[in-house]
């Protein structure tokens, strides 16, 4: 991603964060919240396989992980959202490490369905731990707290949401373009290549799933700022489906291109519930029209480096 | 003029304002001829079933009001939305129905633990949600001000209502019953619970996962125990493999089929693939007749005058269907006692008054500021793999929200 487009997706997010809540109404504001979550999901799968080129089908996981950590830091133990976001994406990024410690051994086909199984088997925890998560009855979020103010609509939440989605696009820009990025898409690109040229391989695999579990455990603490409830259904397999979806759509290995994907294809399926008989059936096909005519991204000539 | 003569014109004035004024301009979704319903439910995707016919029974019986000239001259207006079972589809849906569409209440949710995730949102935004057929535990449990449901039954009357059946009907002292490990098992288990603490009999519970695929273990444990009966209170494929081993391991005790397993009795025996495994099988039903019997006639007969299309096909009405009817039948109550200049906290005063016969449901509709779930009673029906036959009388849960 570009200085200029950076700039753009800046002035973009404080624009809407000051004409949003005044001019639009609380769903359209929901659905904004909803689609920066996207967007920080997206940018969390685009380090670990946009940019290392590992194969992670873990992402919902991680995402159920910030979501429960931060609610449950801000319920039981009465943390400030300011802590409580960093503590969902810190336990996921514990968690990531532990995937990535498990991906120095495998690779391809076997790593995805390794980090399949993680997926699965917490989304058994997440509906079977219910002293903890409510399991399949779900949990209440309570609202979270900014300076002892309680967020109570999604209005008075989207500043909150732009401002820390605009300060990870921008950390993730700077990732792409800083000496570890290079190192991630040398590792993607040839572990022996990057090997011969210095890189610790072994160190940069295992910082790639880290830092990509952080952000997913980040967004699940955003999502916790506009959101009273979370049930595991949500969690699922599908999850990991939608983002991999938009972060592929978008363009595999942009920054721009996981940014668009995630606003566009979270704003298709929002838009789809308004077709109920058709929407797999449209959804489908705008699928294989991208892959016929852009197949290596819708979004991927605005910010490819 | 004096300050009285004064003071008694302005009362006059301020009087006559408050009968000839329609509803306050601050009241969305009223129009001196409309009233906005927001609707919610699955449309789409494999839990459609719950939903789809549910929501068509809702919207059909709104479209015969608007027949009978509406509500003090309103027509009622229907703004539709697909949830997809999914909670946060449920959230965007509702807030889409709420802030976008600016309905006046909402009638909607068919998947229970889904509900759950508007609750927040519902109370904070003051709006009146009576469910469709959800029974929706969670968000009536403790009652909130503005939510009602279980309008087919919640979960804590079902299993309160079958255990009150196998102590009353079928003489059981010792009650085997299979739920499963979850929310809808937990809550269920807790009417039954009451029930047999109150009726004085023993209960044997068995949790099992929703996704079991062997019940032989559970079986022989529930045979072992000794019960006079066994309630089945799981979905549908559970509840088929255990009728089934129940069989093959020779348990002749009666079996009660709660009404969460019974999404299509053909279906149920065809699956279960022995007639004898329906020797003496017994199944819960929340409608007050036999689905399809005269009692209930109108409801298949306006279907199928309101979508001739879909009753054509061979899976409609989806057996739901008639669920949709009582909790449209009490909107209309509540709107009709609202009055012709309707609010939402009149319409929720209303609604915490209700009391009437359905005609549908197997036991009167209640609602009062202290129970928003509508529902506690089911009918009974002796099944042996092919026909209904009733059993008479209609069977209620006891149990009430202690405060928990």
């Amino acid at each position: 991603m570009s200085a200029r487009t950076l700039t753009a997706v800046a002035v973009l997010l404080i624009g809407l964060s000051l004409a949003l809540p005044a001019l639009a109404t609380g769903y359209v504001v929901y659905i904004g919240n909803l689609l920066l979550v996207f967007v920080v999901l997206s940018l969390g799968l685009h380090i670990v396989i946009g940019e290392a080129g590992q194969f992670s089908l873990a992402h919902a996981a991680f995402y159920g992980i910030g979501i429960y950590t931060a609610a449950l830091s801000a319920k039981v133990l009465g943390l400030p959202f300011w802590l409580a976001l960093p503590a969902g994406g810190l336990l996921a990024a514990l968690c990531g490490l532990a995937i990535g410690v498990l991906s120095l051994r495998m690779r391809d086909i076997y790593l995805a369905l390794s980090t399949f199984a993680f997926g699965e088997a917490m989304q058994w925890v997440f509906l079977n731990w219910t002293p903890v998560t409510g399991g399949p009855n779900g949990l209440a979020i309570p609202p979270a707290e900014v300076f002892g103010h309680p967020i109570l609509t999604d209005k008075a939440a989207f500043p909150l949401v732009a401002g820390v989605t605009l300060v990870i696009v921008a950390l993730v820009a700077g990732l792409h373009a800083s000496g570890l990025g290079r190192a991630f898409r040398a590792v993607r690109e040839s572990e022996v290549a990057a090997a011969a040229v210095g890189i610790n391989v072994r160190r940069t695999k295992l910082l790639a799933f880290t830092l990509s579990a952080f952000l997913a455990g980040a967004a699940g603490g955003l999502f916790t700022t506009f959101s009273t409830f979370i049930h595991p259904d949500s969690l699922g397999f599908q999850t990991t489906i939608l983002v991999l979806t938009m972060i592929v759509v978008g363009g595999v290995g942009s920054v721009t291109g996981a940014l668009g994907g995630a606003v566009a294809f979270g704003l298709v399926s929002e838009l789809l519930r308004q077709v109920p008989s058709y929407q797999e059936m449209i959804y489908g096909g705008i699928l294989i029209l991208v892959m016929m005519y852009a197949p290596r991204g819708v979004f991927t000539l605005v910010g490819r480096r | 003029m004096s300050k009285h003569s004064l003071c008694r014109i302005a009362l006059a004035v301020g009087a006559l304002a408050g009968l000839a004024a329609p509803a306050r301009a601050d009241e969305p979704g009223l129009t001196p001829t409309t009233i906005k319903i927001g609707m919610f439910g699955p449309l789409s995707g494999a839990s459609m079933a719950y939903g789809f016919d549910v929501m068509n029974a809702a919207r059909m019986y709104y479209d015969k009001i608007n027949k009978d000239g509406g509500i003090h001259g309103r027509k009622i207006e229907i703004v539709q939305e697909d949830d997809r079972c999914n909670a946060n589809d449920v959230v965007a849906a509702v807030k889409k129905l709420v802030e976008q569409d600016g309905v006046f209440l909402l009638n909607g949710g068919s998947c229970s633990a889904p509900v759950v995730a508007a609750k927040d949102y519902v109370v904070r935004s003051g709006v009146p949600w009576v469910m469709l057929n959800a029974s929706g535990d969670g968000a009536l449990y403790p009652p909130q001000p503005n939510i009602y449901g279980a309008f087919s039954i919640s979960q804590r009357a079902m299993g309160g209502s079958v255990v009150e059946f196998a102590s009353k009907e079928l003489k059981a002292k010792k009650i085997a019953y299979i739920n499963h490990d979850d929310a809808y098992g937990a809550w269920n288990l807790e009417g039954a619970r009451f029930q047999a603490k109150d009726n004085g009999v023993t209960l044997v519970p068995e949790a099992v996962s929703p996704a079991i695929t062997d019940v032989t273990a559970p079986v022989l444990k529930m045979r072992a125990s000794g019960a006079d009966a066994l309630v089945i209170a799981t979905y549908a494929r559970p509840a088929q493999l255990i009728l089934k081993k129940a069989q093959e391991l020779g348990f002749n005790k009666p079996i009660v089929i709660a009404v969460n397993a019974i999404a299509n009795l053909k279906q149920l025996s065809e699956n279960v693939g022995s007639k004898e495994a329906f020797r003496n099988v017994y199944i819960e039903e929340v409608l007050a007749a036999k689905p399809g019997s005269e009692k209930l006639a109108w409801i298949y007969d306006l279907y199928k005058a309101n979508y001739p299309n879909l009753a054509g096909k061979p899976d409609h009405p989806q057996v739901y269907m008639p669920y949709g009817i009582p909790s449209a039948m009490t909107v209309v109550r509540a709107l009709q006692a609202a009055g012709p200049s309707p609010t939402r906290a009149k319409v929720i005063e209303a609604l915490d008054r209700t009391d009437f016969d359905s005609g549908v449901m197997a036991g009167p509709i209640v609602l009062t500021k202290a129970e928003h779930a509508a529902q506690k009673s089911s009918t009974y029906f002796k099944f042996d793999g092919e026909g209904l036959t009733a059993v008479p009388g209609s069977f209620a849960s006891r149990w009430t929200y202690q405060g928990q």
